[in-house]
């Protein structure tokens, strides 16, 4: 049982509170009302058992129950730092300790399931945390993940990499494979953490890894339609330090588990709970030029690194991109898949040091946008859909291609 | 007379032939000395040759950042470390065999070779380290350079790369003893020499651009910042 990550007084708390049906870990901040409002719909829940780990930066000592919670304190709040309030840390580095944390703490407390909120959703109560857990509680499912309403311009990297990266890999439809909403079985969170030796150790990361494992493990994974999340602003110099933070897992999780997604065949949905909800278009148009610019500039400069990655082809090809003017500036599918499955094996193969690599990645992926965004700039949310499903289709035709790379990396030559 | 004459052949004949006898089993040890270094240098360089071809070297090194792709081939980067490993064999097996003529000279030459040995294998080893830090900063230079949009990444990068790489060759020569004082001379001059041609190459090239950012700084009210509309993660 993995408990390191569980603070001294918080292990004293959770010893008074015995066992839990359910731990709930709230990472985000849900307003002045939100934790009343939540407890207020955990009621409906009837005799669960749940905890709600209520991230608290200023919380010092724990309260501890002064006797073992009895049916009417529950959901019972327990004030958490699960988000270290340390300026110099990583806020993404923190946010998956603070999964881990939330995990240690289900698994400790022998939690059937546990859910982590780690997003406020815009113009939603906190009720819609509840729908995240129905399906945990009542219909046994294994890995519950949010389908978020979306948004064209909102969440790119899971929109270009992370989703169509796993859905061509393990076979399923999941549109957020990373959540970072999501509610997990015991069974599910107990692989996660591992026997015995840290998830480090084992190579599990608590989010990049959650998906993969349940879909290898032939889990039931369902998701539930949510409202649109509200994102971080961008940080526009930390762009390739999030490519490194989030595609490096994801990357290592495709070595690991080499032998799962090379048996998958075909794509399948997954059960979706709920009905979609519609959101106002964004109207605003970006700035896209410094996007492509950036490519260009990386063309020019990084080709001697790219060379060690990318097979002829497509340098030719991202030569013959980089001279396009703005407005006819378009990334075929094709060529983006193939470079994230190149990038894929390159991590795989060690060719030159990860963090370069995944860094050198950048200009690529801020073609990749400046390209979608382009292609968007006059369409809907509605159309952002059908342009994506088309760069699913494309990832899934070109699997045969990382594939055969995989297999034979110095005898395939495309 | 010419019995003293005779008498003097004799016994110089005798002297050069008695010191000729001497320097013979010498002189065998020597040539065996080297034919025995020249069939173990042989097996070595196989060995060796065989061994980094199967670790693909050659690519290892591309991945380093050595050299690119086109200048070496799998075998070529095998071959000469093979090679130099032969060479230093046969060296050592001609340093033993001189020292079997049991000359004071040659004893000598063959012990400062010897002892010097460690400075060279030292000497290459600071240079081979400096070539491998400098090539992982030029790159890491140049992909954030790129990252920031900087136009001058590039040439921030091979700055870098050769700062550090003059550093190591001073080292390295340091170590060697050849000739410190021109060295350190010679190293003040070029390292400072590159600092103030990169610093000069990046602020007289980018003095527009900086004066650019400024007046658009100074100039921006923070009311008037425009959301990015573009959301990643």
């Amino acid at each position: 049982m993995e408990v390191d990550s569980i603070p001294q007084q918080a292990q004293e708390a959770i010893e008074k509170i015995e066992r839990a049906d359910l731990v709930i870990g709230i990472l985000a901040d849900l307003g002045p009302n939100g934790i009343a409002m939540l407890c207020d719909d955990l009621q409906t829940l009837g005799s669960a058992r749940i905890v709600v780990l209520q991230n608290d930066k200023d919380a010092g000592p724990t309260p501890t129950p002064s006797e073992p919670a009895g049916k009417s304190s529950f959901p019972f709040v327990l004030p958490w730092p699960l988000l270290r309030p340390d300026p110099a840390g990583d806020p993404v580095l923190n946010a998956f300790a603070a999964y881990q944390a939330v995990f240690a703490a289900s698994e400790k407390l022998g939690a059937r399931a546990c859910c982590v909120v780690a997003s406020k959703l815009e113009n939603a109560t906190p009720q819609w945390i509840s729908q995240l857990i129905h399906p945990l509680l009542q219909s046994n499912h294994d890995l519950v993940l949010p389908r978020y309403a979306r948004r064209k311009r909102a969440g790119l990297l899971n929109s270009s990499v992370i989703s169509p990266l796993m859905r061509s890999l393990y076979g399923k439809q999941i549109h957020n494979p990373m959540g970072p909403d999501l509610g997990a079985s015991q069974r599910l969170f107990r692989k996660i953490l591992g026997t015995g030796r840290t998830p480090r150790a084992n190579g599990v990361h608590p989010l990049a890894s959650l998906a993969p494992a349940a879909l290898c493990d032939n889990m039931q994974v369902c998701e539930v339609h949510v409202g649109a999340r509200s994102y971080p602003p961008t940080d526009w110099s930390n762009i390739s330090s999030l490519l490194t933070q989030f595609l490096g897992p994801i990357f290592l999780d495709i070595e690991r588990n080499a032998i799962c997604w090379q048996r998958v065949r075909g794509c399948a949905p997954v059960p979706v709970i709920g009905e979609p909800v519609s959101v106002s278009h964004d109207t605003s148009n970006p700035d896209l030029s410094r996007m492509v610019e950036s490519f260009q500039l990386g063309n020019r400069d990084l080709q001697e690194i790219w060379s060690l990655v990318l097979p002829p082809a497509s340098l030719f090809e991202l030569r013959k991109l980089s001279r396009l003017p703005l407005e006819q500036f378009r990334m075929p599918d094709e060529l983006w898949a193939r470079i994230v499955y190149d990038f894929a094996l390159a991590h795989r193969l060690r060719t030159i040091s990860r963090d370069h690599l995944l860094k050198s990645m950048t200009p690529l992926y801020l073609a990749w946008v400046a390209s979608y965004a382009l292609e968007l700039n006059a369409e809907g949310d509605a159309a952002s859909e059908q342009r994506l499903e088309r760069l699913a289709i494309a990832y899934e035709a070109n699997k045969s291609y990382l594939v055969s790379r995989w297999r034979w990396p110095d005898r395939f030559n495309p | 007379m010419w019995d003293q004459v005779k008498q003097a052949l004799i016994q110089a004949t005798t002297r050069f032939l008695t010191r000729f006898v001497s320097l013979l089993p010498g002189m065998v040890a020597l040539i065996l000395a080297l034919l025995l270094s020249i069939v173990l240098a042989f097996i070595l360089a196989f060995i060796v040759r065989r061994l980094l071809t199967r670790l693909r070297f050659g690519e290892r090194l591309v991945q380093w950042g050595f050299s690119s792709p086109a200048e070496s081939p799998t075998t070529s980067a095998a071959l000469l470390v093979s090679r130099a490993i032969a060479g230093l064999v046969i060296f050592i097996g001609f340093l033993i065999g001189i020292t079997a003529f049991d000359a004071e000279w040659t004893s000598e030459l063959s012990q400062s070779a010897l002892a010097y040995i460690p400075n060279i294998v030292g000497g290459v080893l600071v240079f081979l380290v400096g070539v491998i830090v400098a090539r992982f900063l030029a790159r890491s230079v140049l992909i954030s350079g790129v990252n920031m949009n900087l136009q001058y990444a590039r040439l921030l990068s091979v700055g870098v790369k050769w700062l550090v790489i003059v550093l190591a060759v001073a080292m390295a020569l340091e170590h060697l003893r050849i000739a410190p004082g021109i060295v350190q001379l010679a190293f003040g001059i070029l390292f400072g020499g590159i600092v103030l041609s990169l610093a000069l190459a990046v602020g007289l090239g980018s003095k527009d651009l900086v004066t650019k950012s400024l007046e658009r700084d100074a100039k921006k009210q923070p009311s008037e910042a425009i959301e990015d509309p573009l959301r990643h993660l």
